[in-house]
């Protein structure tokens, strides 16, 4: 089921690979899945154990390996997407055989736009390749350090920006203790592993505190999340997606993660994340958002079409009649005011910080 | 540091026995006791920016818990702590700087450093001067051990230099700089009154009408400024029970020739209507803009935001906390003692202490703090200008560092 490395991959209708990816992840293993998964394997040897190898040899500075490169780190379910893409051009890095940092910086580009057009719903994706650019581009124009120099400590800060992002984990989890009290209800949407972190050194800490899960359709990312929070031994409610409104007066906060954070403070997240930032803002519940800073993108959609669209199929169970629409859009944005705060590796900040950032990152 | 320990005590239990009052007060007595104890510091030869912070964190330590809810006290701490960080910094990056020019010609230094033999001394200094800063985008893949480096290339310095001298030099810089900012932090904190009533005459025209409420000593001189700008204007004045200091404000503002009202609190929503604008002052502001102020004040919140008033809250930049309120009603409060509600003779009776559980029927609650949340408030005035709330915590990054949010000692030797 695995792509054509160099073209997006299901252009009709346009499937958002990002959206897959994280489906695959995170989506529930039944039984059917694994015969499936049994029986291609079967017919393609050579599929599953692709995945596993080391990673492709990237031949000289050709572009399509590029691609190969950020689909192999991406099939990890412990990386972001940030981390593959940065892992993805330190590799173009290290094949490069530029002599000056313009010529390293335009292969860079080069490699960077490839890897965005070819998906180019990812929003940590491209926010990841812009901060990786800037950094470049600031690490050339420091003086009396020479080329071979350069490009070696470029290509160690690439790689180790893996371990920034689980650090990053750790430090917005640090952060967030003090917002969860003995007692308290919280209402978890999606599955983000930033928010698992946050949850799960909570329960270390040994605070008494209940999860609402909602269901996550259609990904079912709330019985995932169910399970792993079972796991650690946390009290845990599931709810189908209608049901927030119905529970929100035993909630006492709302913790979702972000895809991609804009520059207007909002959020973009799972499909569902607006209606219940709004549910949560008409009853007074405070919205913490839990997102590393590396989510900070240069958008700022003006309202919900506003987005390139990102699309996921939705299986009712029974067959739909022709002619009849389906909504499709995995994702929505929350404006900024109806969040409360933004938990990130930076600080707790408010809403107001993130252009902020990007203005002195991109200035 | 046994020469400040008396002084630490004698501060400490007028903290605990709240005999000093007021961020003004507080804040003011804090920094000076703060420059005692830097002046008194005995300074190593090594390491003595990190030495003197740990000095100031052991006394601060000590203050914050005599009465954490003055948050006073913990701010000026943290500002110290700050100018610690800065001056050292400072000095240090124009010394690598300093060093940098003598590089080319002195071969040894690039062999000597090992580790990092392609970092210069200018992407040193920058390193260190954004080490400063709170974390930001632009750090977030760099990777230079920045104390690390700096430390290797002070003591390279000190070597190249060779000389005791020049060492003794650095040691009574560092705290000759300290004292000299803290004095400016001193300073800073008795001018504030004069800095924010300079923008009074802004804020307030002509025939408006202005609430308040209890006494606030920035508000008092904020409104005296307007009325020797000769411009006309009417205040409401809410009493501010139980101590009912908006009665001292009133006489105060009559004395200066201000038209004013008086009314009580419980007829703030009534009279709301009718005024322009809220002027108000605050106990301390908060990292996410949201204010502690004097009992009754949410309830002033709540009213101008229903009917659509300005409500402006002044106060000086030694208030501003960089820390989340959590629960602030019940954390960040005090309660006083009843007898400022209920005479105690009256009520003997109801104090029966021998019912069954032996607490008695009736209870007497005098909070000394509201919270009122930031989206209720619509300017902060302070010494350094008007700012909306979701400004303040780039203010809060200005003048305090993230690793400071926590007052602890930290070497254990």
């Amino acid at each position: 089921m695995e792509l054509d490395a160099a073209q997006n991959p299901n252009p009709d209708p346009p499937i958002s690979a990002y959206y897959q990816t994280r489906a695959e992840h995170h989506a529930v293993v039944s039984s059917d899945w694994l015969a499936h998964a049994a029986a291609a394997a079967a017919s393609f040897p050579d599929a599953g154990a692709g995945a596993d190898a080391a990673p492709p040899p990237s031949p000289g500075s050709n572009g399509g390996g590029v691609i190969e490169e950020f689909n192999f780190w991406r099939r990890k379910p412990e990386a972001a997407e940030a981390v593959a893409a940065i892992m993805a051009l330190a590799a173009v890095i290290r094949s490069s055989r530029a002599t000056t940092m313009m010529e390293l910086e335009i292969e860079l580009k080069k490699a960077s736009d490839k890897l965005k057009s070819w998906d180019a719903t990812s929003i940590s994706l491209s926010a990841a390749c812009d901060l990786f650019m800037r950094f470049v581009t600031r690490t050339s124009h420091l003086e009396h350090e020479k080329f071979d120099a350069a490009k070696s400590r470029l290509i160690e800060r690439g790689e180790k920006f893996g371990e920034i992002s689980l650090k990053a984990r750790k430090t917005i989890a640090m952060l967030s203790q003090d917002f969860i009290s003995d007692g308290c209800t919280m209402l978890v949407h999606g599955y983000s592993r930033v928010v698992l972190e946050i949850l799960k050194l909570a329960a270390s800490n040994r605070k008494l505190f209940r999860v609402l899960c909602t269901e996550g359709r259609p990904d079912r990312t709330g019985l995932r999340m169910s399970n792993e929070l079972a796991a650690l031994g946390i009290p845990v409610k599931v709810l189908i997606d209608s049901a927030v409104a119905y529970s929100m007066d035993e909630v006492d906060m709302v913790f979702v993660g972000a895809d991609g954070v804009v520059e207007s403070g909002g959020i973009i997240n799972m499909m569902g994340t607006y209606q219940i930032a709004l549910v949560a803002n008409s009853m007074n519940k405070p919205v913490y958002v839990a997102a590393e800073s590396y989510k900070f993108a240069r958008l700022y959609p003006l309202d919900q079409k506003d987005m390139t669209p990102a699309h996921r199929p939705i299986d009712f169970g029974v067959p739909i009649p022709a002619g009849v629409e389906v909504e499709t859009s995995a994702r929505d944005y929350t404006p900024p005011q109806y969040l409360t705060l933004l938990l990130t590796d930076l600080g707790v900040l408010t809403p107001s910080v993130v252009s902020d950032e990007l203005i002195q990152l991109y200035l | 540091m046994p020469d400040v320990q008396p002084l630490v005590s004698e501060f400490v239990l007028k903290l605990k026995r709240r005999k000093v009052e007021g961020s003004h007060a507080v804040a003011r007595q804090t920094a000076e006791l703060l420059r005692s104890v830097v002046s008194q510091h005995r300074m190593g030869s090594t390491n003595q920016a990190a030495a003197l912070a740990d000095a100031i964190r052991s006394v601060g330590e000590q203050l914050i818990s005599a009465n954490p809810i003055e948050l006073a006290v913990g701010n000026i701490v943290r500002r110290v702590l700050h100018i610690i960080k800065e001056e050292d910094i400072s000095s240090t990056a124009v010394g690598i700087e300093g060093l940098s020019v003598t590089v080319d010609s002195d071969d040894e230094y690039d062999s000597g450093n090992d580790d990092h033999p392609t970092l210069s001394a200018a992407v040193l200094a920058s390193h260190a001067r954004n080490a400063l800063r709170a974390p930001s985008l632009q750090t977030l893949l760099d990777d230079i051990p920045v104390s690390t480096a700096l430390s290797r290339s002070a003591s390279s310095t000190g070597d190249s230099d060779g000389k005791t001298g020049d060492k003794s030099l650095k040691t009574r810089k560092l705290k000759h700089d300290v004292i000299a900012a803290i004095g400016d932090l001193i300073e800073e904190i008795d001018t504030c009154y004069d800095q924010i009533s300079e923008q009074a005459v802004e804020l307030i025209h002509q025939n408006e009408v202005i609430l308040t409420l209890g006494r606030s000593r920035t508000v008092k001189e904020f409104l005296y400024a307007a009325k020797e700008k000769k411009r006309s204007f009417r205040v409401f004045v809410a009493e501010g029970s139980p101590r009912y200091q908006g009665h001292v404000l009133a006489k105060e503002l009559v004395e200066k020739g201000v038209q004013t009202t008086v009314i009580t609190d419980s007829a703030i929503f009534a009279m709301i209507s009718r005024v322009n604008m809220v002027i108000v002052g605050a106990h301390a502001i908060m990292a996410n803009g949201g204010v502690i102020a004097p009992v009754g004040m949410n309830m002033v919140a709540l009213a101008a935001q229903k009917h659509a008033v300005p409500f402006v809250v002044v106060a000086g930049s030694h208030k501003l906390c960089p820390l989340y309120p959590h629960n602030p009603e019940v954390l960040l409060n005090e309660l006083k003692s009843p007898s400022d509600l209920l005479d105690f003779g009256e009520f003997s009776n109801c104090m029966n202490f021998s019912t069954q559980d032996g607490t008695p029927l009736l209870n007497v609650v005098n909070p000394t703090f509201d919270y009122v949340p930031p989206k209720l408030v619509s300017l902060f005035v302070t010494d350094t200008g008007g700012h909306s709330p979701s400004y303040m915590y780039r203010l809060i990054s200005e003048y305090y560092s993230a690793d400071d949010l926590v007052v602890q000692r930290k070497s254990t030797s």
